[in-house]
Parts: C-alpha cells; structure tokens; sequence
C-alpha cells in the first residue's frame, strides 16, 4: 500500500476544505472499499480525510420524508427503514457480510467502484483506471459486465445494492462541495462511461455526500428488492431489480423499476415503467413489463444470458411486490 | 546436529494437553484450546526479530520467451538485501513431484502466468514487493497453448517440455474390446478448474544454520519430499535441510508441491538472515496447483435390463505448464472411471497434457472426482434411457467384495455398494418446499429476496463415488513412527514422534487416541512433526490414519512387547500379559504391577518404519495390474430447490452414507465428511477459476465464491463399519470420497428439477434458465 | 504491481518490530505531521481544525484487549497488521485481506468487522478485542468452549475469526434459528466446512 497523510476531520466544512485542498486527497469512511483500492492499487491517494467523526450518523422522519445521513450505520435494521422502504431495507441486508455492514456507510456505498475483474486487476489495461490504456472487457471474460450503458471505451457495472434502490425510490444525495452544496438524484450521480469512463460521478474534486434525501411518494411503501447472485449471500449482484408500486384499484398508477448489475450505474427501467402505468397490474402487464425491461440491451459475448434475466427478474420482482 | 542459534516465536512446540479416549472414541483434540484461543501458531505467525522478507516477481504471461531481465531498480531500492534468480539457484534447477520439469525460477522461457522468475529479500516486506515492481522482464510473448486436447493432438501445437506436450496417457482395456449393447448411452462431460482454497496461504521461514544448512519452518502436507527437494536443488546433503511443520491453514492437496521452500532457503542461505515469505491471497492462486479441469467423452452399453455391457471413455487432464502430480491423477481417473460398478468390458484412455494454462496437480478427490462426475451423469442417462430408477439402475450394476475392477485387480475387502445406496435411499427425506409463510432462508437466493415459492421445483439426485486409498501403482509407500514410553513424574508418558503432517483432520488426536489403546497409558504428548524421524508419507489419499496410524500402532505394539518383556523379567512371570489403564495384565493372575513400578527409570524408544501390502504397476498398455492398496466409497443423496426461472439452486439436504472401515475417531470422520461433502458442493454449483486465454480472470476471494455456511445444508450422515482385514484396525481412508460423490449428487438433483441435461459443472444460473 | 513506485517511507520506527512497545506516555500526535493544516481560524470549521497525521510514522495508542498499547504506525498500517506484525496478536488471521472470509473478524467497539479493511489509525478511541481478549486466562469464553465440544473446526485458520463473529452474532440476537445463524455468520468463509457444527456450537450458546 503506498504511504499517505491521513487526516481526521471533525466538521463538513474542515473535510471539505482538507480534500479539496489536494489533487491527491481522497474522502475516507468506513473503509470497506477505500481501504481495498489503495491496496490493490486502483487509488493511490496522497492523503486520506477521515470522516468518520462528522455528524451524519442520523436516519430522520420528516414532513418531506426521510434523511439518511451519509454515514448513517446499518440503515436496513432503522425500524422506519424498514417500514416505509422495504426496497432500500432489503438491498441494504443483501450487501456483503454482517461485518462490512456494521462499518460500511451510505455515501460509501454509493460511491463504491466497479467490480470488473480488468478493472479491479491492475495488470490490465482499463480505461476507468487508466485513462486511454483500453478496455480488456470488451475482448476478455465479460460474463459479469454491462449490456446497458456501457460504451466503447467501457463496459463496467455499478455495484451497488442501495443505490438501485434509492433510484427507484426517487431519492437524491445532497453534497457539500468546494463550490457549494446541491442536490443531486441518485439516478444523475453516476455518469455513463461514454468515451471518458474515468469520470464516473458527476461530483467534482472535494464535493461530499452529507445526506441522501427519499421523497415521500404513493410507491415507496409497496417496494421490493430482488438479487440475483452466485452465491446465497456475500456475494455481488448478477442481475438485481428494485420495484416500487402503486396500485389503485387493480391499475399501476405509478410505479418504478430499477436495475443493478446491468449498467455503469443504476439503471431506470422506464419503458418497462410505461408498460404498466394506467394498465391493471396482472400477469400480461408484468409480462410487457419485463419485455419492455429489455429495451436497448447490448449484450456482450459472455453475458447475454442477462438480458432472460433481467426480463425474468422484473416479472418476479413485480408479483413478488403484488402481495405487499 | 548443529541447530540454529535460536528457534523462531511460535515455532511448533510439543502438544502435551491430555486427551481422554482411545480408538473408536471421540476426545476433544489435544490442540483445540490453542486454535479456539488464537495462540495455535501457523506458519505466517512465525517471528524472528532479525528476519527478512522475500518477494517473488511472477510473469504476467502464461508463454512467452525471456530476452531479458534487469534487477538494477530491485539492487537500488534501499532496504533490500538481496535479488536472485534462475542463475542463482545453487543445486538442481528443476524440481518436481512426479517430474522434475519445473524450474526454481523460470530460465528462458515463461509456462504459466505467475510462474516466479525473481525473488528479493528485503527488510520490510513492501520493501521486497516494491523492489520486485522494479524488476524489468523483456518478454517476447507467445501465443500460449491452452487446450488439453489440442495439446497432445494437434499437430501444429507449439512443443510446451522437451518430451512433448503428454504427460502421460493410460489406457485400460479390459474384456471384448468390440462389444455391443441392446442400449447405448454417450455424454460429454466437463469439469472446471477448482481451486482447493484453503484458508491460511502458502508460507514459511528459512533460518541459516549454523553448518550451511538451513531450517525450514513449513506449512506442508509431507515435510520429507520437500526437504528432498529442497535439498537437491540448494545443493545440499539431506541432513543440512531440515523441515519442521509450521501450523497448517488447511491443505486439501494444495501444499503438495513446492510454493516457496527454495525461494525462502536460497535467499536466507545467501543473506544469512531469516527469511519469511508469506503469499497473499491473490498470489496464493498463483502460487500453487489447481483441480485439473476435464473433458471426458463417455459411452455407456447395456442390456435391457440395465446390466453394463461394455464403458467407454476417453478423458483430457489440463495439467498446465508443469507436470506436477498429473501422472498419479491419470491413474485414478483411468482406473477408476467406470466407478463402483461392475462392467465387464472396459475400453479407458486417459490422457494428461501440458499446456499454457496454471499448472494442476492435488486436490482432494484426485482424478477420481472429474471421472466420477462423468460416470455418474452417465448412470443417470442410463436410468432415464431405460425407465429405472437412479437408484435401481446403480444397485444392478454394484460392485462387490470379489468384483475385479477395470484393472484386473479383484476387490478383496468389503465394498457394500449396494447396501449403501439403499441406505441413502431409505433415510428420511426434508419437508418439502413450505408454500406459505416460511423462512426465506430456506428457498433458493435465500436472503435475496427472490421468490415465494414461484418458480420452485424440487429435485433429488444420487451420486456414488470410489477412491484409492494410499499411493498406488507399486510405490513404495511407508510411514515412520517413532514412540517413546517413559515414566514422568510417576506416570507412564508416552511420546509419539512422526513427520505426517496434521491439516486440520485430526491426526494428531488420532496418535495419541492410537497410543492411548496400545499402551493403556493415560498420558500420551505428540512431538512437533519433523525431518528429525523419518518419512510419514504425505497427508494425502486419505492415506495418514491408515499409514501413520498403522505406523504409530506397530511402533506401539513393539514398545509395548519390550516392556513385557521387562516385566516377565523383573516380575518372574511367564505367559499372556497385556497392558491396562496404566496396569501390567496377567491373563490369568489379573494386575500384577503398576507399569511405572516395571519401568522405573528406563525408557524405551522405538522407532518403527511400516508398510501397507504392497501394490504393482499397471501394464502401460492394458492398464492392468494390483495397482490399489484399497477401495472407499461414498454415497450422497441431494435434495436441492431449484428456482428455474431465476436459475438460482439451494441444496435443501445433502445426506450421506460412507463406509469407514472402523471409525477410529467418529467426531473426525463426520468432520471429513462434511467438509468434503460441502467442497463438492462448491464444485457442482459456484467453484470455477475462470481461465482464459492461459490468464486466471479471479484469483481473489471476492470473485472465486466457495461455500459459506449458507450454502451448506444440514446432513445426515451414516458410518458404516465393515473391516478391511488389510488395515489397520480394519479402518479404511475417509477424506476424499464424499468430495467424489456430492458434486454429481447435487448435479443430478439439479437435472432432475429442471429436466435440463447440464453436461458441465460448476452449474452457473445461466446454464439452468438456459440462456448462457 | 502495485503502483506508482513510491517509495515505503523509510525511517529507523519505519522497521517492523513486535518488541517495540513504547512507553504508554507517547503523545499522540508527536509525530511528523506532513502538509498543511487546514481549516484553523475558519469561522465554519472546528477550531482545533482538523487532526492532521502522517504519512510517516505516528505515535498511536491503541486499547486492545482492555490494555492501551502504544506504537508508531504509518497511517497505511492496517488494523490486522498493527495486531498482528507490531503487537504480537497473531491469533486473528490474514486469510484474504480483502473483507472477503471474515478471518480476521475483530470486535471494535463490541462490534464484529473486519480488521483487514479498518486502518489501525482510524480506530485509536475505540474498544478493540481480539480473539486473545475473549478467554478469562485459562477459563474460555462460552464460545470458545462450545467451539471446542463441538469440535467446531479442522485446520483452525478461520476458528477465531468465527469465534470472534459468533461472540457478536450472540449480543446482537441473530440466533432466532439455525437459518438464522447462518445467514449472519455467512461472512466468516470456513474451508475444511465444519459448517454444521458452528450452527451446533452457536445454538449451545445461545441456548
């Protein structure tokens, strides 16, 4: 691991100052991911700015909803969590081990790097790593990649459970930054990786996640998480769908679909949205509404088993979320 | 013998906690408390303050030519002491178990990715890993080799060894090599490459002594073909390498080979400073052999009554760039690769190639377990073809005592196939798949939230497997015990001394439970293994309870016929005395004498070198031959739920029926049984290094998914007892066959749910919803 | 293959030494402080400002055990090394170092985590407890017993991270059932799968 300053900030503005400060200077949380990328070497900081005594440990019901502080602990187990968003409930307990939930915090997580094996291995060319080396994806074992979003350039997946719940849950970050503080949805966080991968969020240098904000919507309550994977538990998603529904007498008044595993970030299924919207929610509309899900998939040689599951996924997502 | 001026922190030390049974019971393990407390030292806990760290700079291409190497960057980076490489290996260049076709560091030319080239010793070891990253390697790369069967076939495949590309081929003809059959069944089989896993990486601590040699402190499964190796490759007589067995984090074959033995003795041989390499995890993939992926193309004929007529096979082993123990992995799957059954015509070739790809060897199951998921699948072609039940179609063609295998040898010690499969099928079934409220827990993606029970369909397949026990093919396998019974502090002590390598699988309670019965003393406190006594053979081919315990008690037996003897003398006796609870034994005049009175101050030491009957070559052109020392059989029956919409599988129960022979501890076997049962598991459903292009794609924990406890089912699980006359005890080897038969187990659960043929495991979601 | 090349910060604390305990009266803080201190006289900041450290090393106290243990770190040393190459506690493993087994679980704060993933400078002001600190001298931890009688492991590599994780899966109530239990101590990976007698040697405990 290659040496670096470490500082321990004791308020937003003094992190914020601290990171930006410095081209080298990174954010440090629970740990989980920054720790493994200095590592392994996809991070090579100068300095790390430890935010783990900022007081954004706070999950709070409000008249407009609900605030999860970016360093919120084990957001799942809050009994409004999981009461009024079962979705982000269960993508929060389906994420790696109890020991890396008990450390692991929400802006982290969103913040997580792509699990792709070219990525992750810095013997290989990759251009979310190393700008302009190439993409070894494209051409090696992309089983795990995207068949949406990606480019040319890059075909990685955003590995995060929580944020392709907050995606359907309408849910936007709010960022202290060098500039000053706004407000972001979750779904505009991620870039797609187009021809400059590297760029993966739309934050600038020093901008910090404080809070993530879900509205109050019809959907929220009636949500759903589904996750597919290799493995039981601890283990990253193949394909996963978040649901969120309202039914009104038998009609999908509105709804929200979301996908994890499939896209450079979380992915809004919108077409398969429109499917539903104003139609009676029943097998036929579940039905087009997974077709619909595959709208614009590009499979890559490896993966295409995906895009069944995917079309499956959404279908099982939406009559598992019925019986709520 | 000169020793080193000081032993390292944590250097293995005698086991003294007392246990409480004897053979055929269950004691606690005389080195638990110290695992359960964290202060069992393994290999990677070992300290010196003066030592050093190696490094090992590995090649990123799995074939390519070396035009150069620069070690200046390496030389220049403060705090390194010293940089070697292929020219700088004193003795022998080449090692090997079977061949020796692998280089210390590679010379010339570049096999594998991840083959070593260069090793460093400096005082930090991110010191030593940033001075390997200044090593610059100009490579010429080539294109590299990587199918087995192109390997040994293809004509205008590159020459990977000066031999060729086989390692070797075996073919078994037994019977009417043209027979026909009224039913007819072919498949093509794949297995994945597997890794074994096991928890404490590849590492050691080479201290210089003070007569130019070196001590080794090593995690290993068989100290004394390491330290021959070793030996032969620093230059060194045997008796200046001496190995001391480290805390083993788990083996499973994979400590078979060298890791890095030579490397950490050339470096603390030249810097005379205590070196210590310990691996990473990711180049713990790197750094030893893997299951040996297969491809097996089968042939089955029949009568209508479900009799085997005739099996066909022929089977490619991708040994990758070296040998390694690819040869006895051949033997296994040739020899065994019709299964438990009785077919009276044979036609088996077996090859294993060299190739580009990592190098395979050990892992628990040995060739045995790529031929078994084969024969298996086909068992159940079979049944399907013919309308039988799994179950019936196995029992019609059971093997027997009195059975001769493919390879002329005739079984001659129990082998209750039948029985067992009719054991299995009798035991209990689980619950079925609950419908309503339930615990998720218990449906396929568990916690991940993905059905009801939608989509569920439950399946229940069977699979039998059939191991070699021991070394075959005439080796001359033995294993040296040595035992010492002495009165300390008024009790009888006995003391065994052996270099068999305890894993995990109990050996060391196994010793002392053995010495326990011979000797009927209460204390018994196992020596530190070690080159000090002579060889136990490898902790491997579930041979150490059969071999070091057959050891330990013939070493007893003789230690316990010197004290009656003195016991005759001193107490002017004659006849039949045994010994009891620390009692002299008179079968007709009862407790003569306290065992400590008779001994007094004397002590006896004895050291018995004992062999299994010994076994013959194959004929290398019928494959012909007494070539195994014993047979053993496992059978499983898996239920699993399939969700075949999602491709998701949960094993729901995994049962087991396993004759023992004798279960010297049951505890024990049931451990084995569960652990090879669940290593199964991982090979049917998630266990794969994803190779391509010779390059493994997940040589870390996060992408290579074993088992966790999640994934693993409660098991029922049934010991047979029936005695093999040749053993001792008339025990019978327990660690590998339930690794055999629960990977075909479960994979024919999983046909049986979904009705999908699923020629190839690990069995991945997309081979199940059918869109890989 | 690591990085850039840099090199390790070289300096005579730099050599890696488990005899060195410094005396518990090592200021914290001491040490280079490299760059610059940033937010001080901010009228938004912390007064103090913030606590600036490394990146050579630095003078840290940690309570391991219910002992405080000075020792000087570069803010890169992991928790896991700190226990085990500076403080002699090689009971907790490296078995991925990567968050990926659970071996080198440690309680921080009666939390389970894992100590690969913590940097032993981000956790100076909490309670950290190994799987040396579990035993009351030769009496064993209610755990550790029943890992014993169950004969809950083989090799023994992962068994005190298992332990360390079933002593916390136990305070926080996830014993309800044998599934349970295994979905929450499914991040402790044990190869030789003694699987079946961790659940029996949990279910004891918690009973």
């Amino acid at each position: 691991m290659k040496p670096f300053a470490y500082t321990r900030a004791h308020t937003v503005w003094d992190a914020v100052a601290a990171v930006s400060a410095e081209p080298g200077a990174r954010y440090l949380a629970g740990g989980t991911e920054m720790v493994n990328l200095v590592r392994e070497g996809q991070e090579s900081p100068d300095r790390l700015v430890d935010i783990g005594d900022l007081p954004l440990t706070e999950v709070r019901v409000h008249g407009r909803g609900v605030r999860i502080g970016a360093l919120a602990k084990r957001v799942h187990e809050h009994p409004e969590v999981r009461r009024r968003l079962p979705v982000l409930a269960e993508a929060g307990l389906s994420a790696a081990s109890p020991q890396v939930r008990n450390v692991a915090t929400p802006g982290g997580n969103l913040l997580q790097r792509t699990r792709c094996h070219y990525f992750r291995d810095v013997r290989f060319p990759c251009n979310r790593r190393e700008p302009g080396t190439g993409c070894a994806a494209l051409r090696g074992v992309n089983r795990n990649n995207a068949i949406f979003g990606g480019s040319e350039h890059c075909v990685a997946v955003h590995p995060s459970d929580i944020a392709v719940a907050l995606t359907a849950l309408d849910a936007v970050v709010h960022t202290h930054g060098p500039a000053g503080e706004r407000v972001i949805p979750v779904e505009e966080l991620y870039r797609l990786p187009g021809d400059e991968p590297n760029r993966e969020t739309v934050l600038d240098h020093g901008e910090l996640i404080v809070a993530i904000d879900v509205p109050p919507t019809p959907f929220a309550a009636r949500s759903h998480y589904l996750k597919l994977r290799d493995r039981a538990s601890f283990a990253f998603a193949l394909v996963s769908v978040a649901v969120a529904l309202d039914v009104r007498a038998g009609v999908t008044h509105d709804v929200r679909i979301a996908l994890g595993g499939v896209a450079p970030r979380p992915w809004r299924a919108r077409a398969a949205e429109d499917a539903l919207r104003g139609r009676r929610f029943d097998d036929d509309a579940r039905a087009a509404a997974g077709e619909a899900a595959t709208t614009g998939a590009k499979p890559l040689p490896h993966n295409e088993f995906k895009v069944e599951l995917v079309r499956r996924a959404v279908v099982r997502a939406l009559s598992e979320v019925e019986g709520r | 013998m000169s020793r080193p001026t000081k032993a390292p922190d944590k250097a293995p030390d005698r086991i003294t906690t007392p246990i409480t049974g004897g053979v055929g019971e269950s004691p606690l393990r005389p080195d638990g408390t110290l695992k359960v407390k964290g202060e069992f030292a393994y290999s990677s806990d070992l300290w010196m303050d003066d030592m050093l760290w190696g490094a090992t700079l590995r090649s990123p291409h799995p074939y390519a030519r070396i035009v150069s190497i620069d070690l200046s960057g390496a030389w220049q980076t403060p705090g390194v002491h010293t940089v070697m490489t292929y020219d700088d290996v004193p003795g022998e260049k080449l090692f090997g178990l079977e061949h020796t076709d692998q280089p210390v560091m590679a010379h010339e030319v570049v096999r594998y990715q991840g083959e070593a080239v260069a090793i460093v010793a400096a005082d930090h070891p991110e010191t030593a890993r940033r001075a390997v990253d200044k090593i610059v390697v100009e490579y010429e790369v080539l294109e590299p080799l990587t199918d087995a069967e192109e390997a040994v076939f293809a004509t205008d495949a590159p020459t990977l060894h000066p031999g060729g590309n086989l390692v070797r081929h075996l073919p078994i003809r037994r019977g009417d090599q043209h027979a026909t059959a009224d039913v007819v069944v072919r498949g093509e089989y794949e297995v994945g490459m597997q890794d074994q896993a096991f928890l404490g990486p590849e590492s050691g601590l080479a201290v210089p002594a003070e007569d130019g040699g070196v001590d080794l402190y090593i995690a290993t499964q068989w100290l004394h073909v390491d330290q021959k190796q070793v030996a032969k490759c620093l230059g060194l007589p045997n008796d200046k390498v001496r190995l001391m067995l480290a805390g083993v984090g788990g083996a499973f074959g994979a400590r078979e080979d060298l890791s890095m033995q030579v490397h950490a003795s050339m470096l603390a041989l030249r810097t005379g400073r205590p070196v210590k390499i310990v691996y990473s995890r990711e180049e713990s993939f790197f750094g030893h052999v893997h299951r040996h992926p297969a491809k097996l193309y089968y042939e089955h004929g029949a009568t209508r009554e479900g009799r085997l007529v005739y099996v066909k096979a022929r089977m490619f082993l991708d040994g990758g760039a070296y040998a390694s123990s690819t040869g006895a992995v051949v033997a296994n799957a040739a020899t065994l690769g019709v299964g438990p059954y009785e077919a009276p015509n044979v036609t088996i070739d077996c090859w294993g190639a060299y190739t580009n790809n990592p190098p395979c060897g050990a892992m628990r199951g040995f060739g045995a377990v790529q031929a078994a998921f084969a024969y298996e699948s086909q068992m159940d072609r079979l049944a399907a073809e013919l309308g039988l039940d799994p179950v019936e179609v196995r029992v019609r063609n059971a093997m027997a005592e009195g059975t001769t295998m493919p390879t002329g040898q005739v079984v001659d010690s129990a082998a209750p196939v039948a029985e067992m499969l009719r054991r299995v099928e009798a035991m209990p079934l689980p619950p079925a798949a609950p419908t309503d409220s339930y615990d998720l827990r218990e449906l396929p993606g568990g916690v991940s939230n993905t059905t009801h029970g939608e989509g569920v369909v439950r399946g229940i397949g069977y699979g039998i497997g059939i191991k070699n026990v021991c070394f075959s093919e005439g080796f001359d396998d033995f294993s040296t015990a040595r035992v010492r019974l002495e009165v300390i502090a008024g009790e009888p002590t006995a003391m065994v001394h052996t270099a068999a390598a305890e894993v995990g699988q109990g050996l060391v309670t196994v010793q002392a439970q053995i010495a326990r019965t011979e000797l009927g003393v209460e204390r018994v406190t196992i020596h530190p293994a070690d080159t000090q006594v002579g060889s136990g053979g490898s902790t491997s081919a579930s041979r150490q309870t059969y071999m070091t315990g057959g050891a330990v008690k013939a070493a007893c037996e003789k230690v316990r016929g010197l004290l009656l003897d003195i016991a005759r003398e001193r107490l002017h006796v004659e006849g039949q005395l045994h010994l009891d609870g620390g009692k002299i034994v008179s079968d007709r005049h009862g407790v003569l004498a306290d065992l400590a009175e008779v001994l007094g101050d004397e002590v006896i030491d004895e050291t018995v070198e004992w062999r299994h009957r010994p076994t013959e070559a194959l004929d290398p052109t019928t494959g012909q031959g007494f070539a195994h020392v014993q047979y053993a059989f496992a059978v499983h029956r898996a239920v699993v739920d399939v969700d075949v919409d999602l491709g998701l599988v949960r094993v729901v129960a995994l049962d087991c029926v396993q004759d023992v022979g004798k279960a010297i501890n049951p505890d024990a076997v049931v451990g084995q049984i569960h652990g090879g049962s669940a290593q199964g598991l991982g090979l049917a459903v998630m266990e794969e290094i994803q190779v391509r292009d010779g390059k493994i794609r997940n040589p870390s924990f996060t992408d290579y998914l074993i088992p966790t406890i999640l994934d693993m089912p409660p098991m029922k699980v049934d010991v047979l007892e029936l005695a093999d006359p040749h053993a001792p005890y008339g025990l019978r080897g327990v660690g590998e066959p339930p690794t055999i038969s629960s990977t075909p187990a479960i994979v024919a659960a999983i046909r049986a749910a979904t009705g999908l043929a699923i020629p190839r495991c690990p069995v991945r979601p997309e081979d199940i919803t059918g869109t890989a | 293959m690591y990085d850039s090349g840099q090199e390790p910060v070289r300096d005579n604390e730099n050599r890696l030494s488990r005899r060195r305990v410094l005396g518990s009266g090592a200021l914290l803080g001491a040490a280079t402080a490299v760059g610059t201190t940033v937010g001080v006289g901010s009228g938004h900041g912390d007064p103090a400002g913030p606590e600036v450290l490394g990146a050579g090393g630095v003078d840290i106290t940690l309570r391991v055990n219910g002992r405080d243990r000075a020792l000087r770190v570069e803010p890169r040393v992991t928790l896991l090394d700190a226990l085990r190459e500076r403080l002699d506690l090689t009971g907790t493993k490296k078995g991925c170092d990567q968050g990926a087994c659970g071996a080198c679980t440690v309680l921080v704060d009666g939390e389970r985590v894992n100590a690969c993933l913590t940097l032993a400078i981000m956790v100076r002001d909490k309670e950290i407890t190994t799987i040396e600190g579990l035993a009351r001298g030769d009496r064993l931890s209610p755990v550790q017993e029943a890992f014993l009688d169950r004969d809950a492991f083989q090799c023994g590599y992962c068994t005190p991270g298992q332990i360390v994780s079933a002593t916390a899966l136990i305070a926080e109530g996830h014993t309800r059932s044998a599934e349970e239990i295994r979905e929450w101590m499914s991040g402790n990976i044990c190869r030789c799968a003694a699987y079946p007698n961790i659940v029996a040697a949990i279910e004891d405990v918690a009973r």
